[in-house]
């Protein structure tokens, strides 16, 4: 018997049959990878945060999607909280001379004496930050920056990712949007989710 | 036909009406939308959504209005009978026997932690507080607020066994406020001076823990208790009880062995008790109690002579206290953003007078939130508070002629906290936050780590004065306190 000789038709055709089965399996393989790929949004580590003011000013959106956040566990209830009054101030009241947030976002609340619960107002904040810094600097650093996932568009590339001076914008699985000081989040993080 | 042509002749009439507007027609329009601009301006009002931030908005409480009835000193338990010490040093107040935070001992101290030295010796468990203890030849002295009891509880430690032999203690509520007790007790071959959470000042015999007066500073004196409680630590100077209580006046002076008070300067000024404590300071030959308080700082004579004072340095919370030099400079420093201030003090035919040398924030010099620095050898030392810009948390040294210009920190990755430190046999005891022991060679030429232990197991806020005696280190965090042997 002889036998068939193997042409150059032949090879192309083989060629182009392997070339499409890798092609549709490649195709399948992305497809399944990116259907089981979590989809990712970005966030702010609040232990990297240096609170440079940059996240107010670079976000793509009118007033920006990064916010104050407050871990009520981590705070000391003070009546001189470092993330309410400016430094310096003499008599610690509610006089807006007094207040530090520059649109007055935090509300105080006198609970007993000696202690004062801070509210964030966040349809108020602007994500400056500046109430961070006095918390970090003087308090137990509960107060602390997170970029709203009802606010965020998601961008492709974060504007404010590429300004960050200490890399502390990142992304984060969607599942768990949210890097939280304190251990509050951990028991009530359905709750925190559902405000978001 | 002719009535076709007048229809026609009609509209274009019209359509000549039209394409010619009146001319006073026109400036009608202009008119009313003038008008209505007018209109909406003055009915608009473009702030109306504001809200203003008024003083009161937070409801703040009056406070406690309840009387409580504390009767100072009023329990007591002994446990073990006295008996002598062999050991002769004392660490008897705050910042030692020197006001200065330096041990004059000649016992050579552990450069390592090797060979046992920083082995826990004994271990108290204790309210939430950063009291510190005073030492008096074998026993420690530590006014602790009691949580079980609610009360602010004086204990008499031995030093070397950790045993307890005696407490002396009364009933005071006090909620957490980053702590409860924060002060060192004074003591001297006779007396123990104590001031609690709530600005109650207790006199006992040091010997046998017999309560001889109190002082209730809030009832008597009008005092305003500090922000997170009483820092300061009271003072005995010559059997005299020295205590800056704000209110009523801005410091007394009371008999340790009677309780008669000897004299009280006035406070027309309204000059409120911080968290700094008074220090004795001798300048031209003139002892004086320096003090700072809410509002300015003070200087006194042993005979209750107001000598001068000046409300430069005026800040919200002061917690270090004035640190006077030979020269008569005087650094003063606080946190919370307020930075540091050098005081020239000069004397002319007895009248005192203080200039400002330098004024800076904290990112910009030596500037510390809780402890007061340490003076050696013509120099400062003090760890930088977390705003400290890029030298937050260092160790640093700076010359007192110019505190802005670091001659040198720890390094990149030795930050402190607000823990204390003190200079003992050449070298800088240091404790951090964490409970953790830095042991770092004194130089005013560089920075040198030699060794560090971590002394208290998961410790936190370990902020309490560090006090050292026969080369027993005592040490606390919020919850624990514990005694090491650095004896070389």
């Amino acid at each position: 018997m002889e036998k068939k000789k193997y042409t150059r038709r032949d090879f192309i055709n083989s060629g182009a049959r392997i070339s499409a089965a890798v092609a549709i399996g490649g195709l399948a393989a992305l497809t399944l990878r990116n259907f089981q790929t979590e989809e990712m949004v970005w966030q702010i580590d609040p232990f990297k945060c240096t609170q440079c003011g940059r996240c107010a000013s670079n976000c793509v959106l009118p007033i920006s999607a990064v916010k104050c956040v407050h871990a009520y566990d981590l705070c000391g209830y003070c009546d001189l909280c470092g993330g309410y009054f400016k430094p310096g101030v003499k008599d610690l009241h509610t006089g807006a001379e007094n207040q530090l947030c520059p649109t007055a976002a935090i509300e105080r609340k006198y609970i007993e004496e000696p202690y004062f619960e801070y509210i964030i107002k966040e349809d108020l904040c602007i994500g400056c930050g500046k109430c961070v810094a006095g918390c970090t600097s003087f308090g137990n650093g509960s107060l602390h920056l997170q970029i709203r996932h009802d606010e965020c568009d998601n961008c492709n590339e974060c504007a404010i990712a590429r300004v960050c001076p200490s890399d502390a914008i990142k992304r984060v699985p969607a599942s768990t949007p949210y890097i939280i000081k304190g251990d509050f989040i951990a028991e009530d993080k359905g709750k925190w989710e559902n405000k978001a | 036909m002719n009535i076709k042509k007048k229809n026609l002749e009609d509209k274009t009439s019209t359509k000549k009406f039209i394409g010619k507007t009146p001319p006073l027609g026109g400036w009608g329009v202009v008119l009313i939308v003038l008008i209505a601009l007018l209109v909406w301006y003055f009915a608009s009002d473009p702030t109306q959504k504001f809200t203003s931030s008024d003083p009161g908005m937070d409801n703040r409480g009056k406070g406690n209005l309840i009387t409580e009835i504390i009767n100072i000193g009023e329990h007591f338990q002994l446990f073990k009978e006295d008996k002598e010490s062999k050991l002769d040093e004392s660490w008897p107040r705050f910042r030692g026997p020197n006001f200065d935070n330096i041990s004059s001992s000649k016992i050579k101290l552990a450069n390592s932690f090797s060979n046992g030295a920083g082995d826990i010796l004994w271990s108290h468990e204790l309210g939430e507080g950063h009291a510190g203890p005073a030492i008096y030849e074998g026993k420690i002295y530590l006014l602790n607020y009691d949580e079980e009891l609610r009360a602010d509880m004086l204990h008499c430690y031995d030093l070397v066994t950790g045993e307890e032999l005696w407490r002396r203690w009364y009933n005071v509520a006090i909620k957490r406020n980053h702590g409860m007790s924060r002060t060192v007790p004074a003591v001297n071959e006779d007396f123990i001076l104590s001031m609690g959470p709530r600005c109650h000042v207790m006199c006992l015999n040091r010997e046998s823990g017999d309560f001889l007066w109190g002082i209730d500073l809030e009832k008597e004196y009008e005092t305003e208790t500090p922000l997170w409680y009483t820092g300061q630590c009271p003072l005995i100077d010559n059997n005299t009880a020295i205590i800056a209580p704000g209110g009523k006046a801005l410091m007394i002076a009371v008999d340790c062995k009677t309780g008669d008070k000897l004299w009280e300067v006035p406070n027309p000024d309204g000059w409120k008790m911080s968290h700094s404590s008074i220090l004795p300071y001798t300048f031209n030959g003139q002892r004086m109690y320096v003090y700072c308080s809410i509002g300015g700082i003070i200087a006194v004579s042993p005979d209750g002579e107001l000598l001068w004072k000046t409300s430069d340095w005026d800040t919200n919370v002061i917690a270090p206290s004035a640190l006077c030099m030979p020269d008569g400079k005087i650094f003063l420093t606080a946190g919370y953003g307020a930075g540091s201030m050098v005081l020239q003090l000069s004397e002319t035919n007895g009248s005192y007078s203080t200039k400002i040398l330098q004024e800076y924030k904290p990112k910009d010099g030596l500037a510390c939130e809780q402890q007061t620095p340490i003076y050696w050898e013509g120099h400062l030392f003090g760890i930088m508070p977390k705003d400290g810009g890029l030298n937050r948390n260092k160790f640093v040294c700076v010359n007192p002629n110019d505190c802005t210009n670091i001659l040198w920190t720890s390094d990149k990755e030795s930050r402190f906290g607000l823990g204390p430190y003190i200079w003992a046999d050449g070298k800088f005891y240091l404790l951090n936050d964490d409970g953790t022991l830095h042991i770092i060679e004194a130089s005013t030429k560089g920075y040198k780590h030699l060794d560090s232990k971590v002394i208290i197991e998961d410790g936190h806020d370990a902020w309490a004065p560090l006090a050292l005696a026969n080369g027993y280190l005592v040490l606390r965090d919020a919850d624990k306190m514990v005694c090491i042997n650095i004896k070389r």
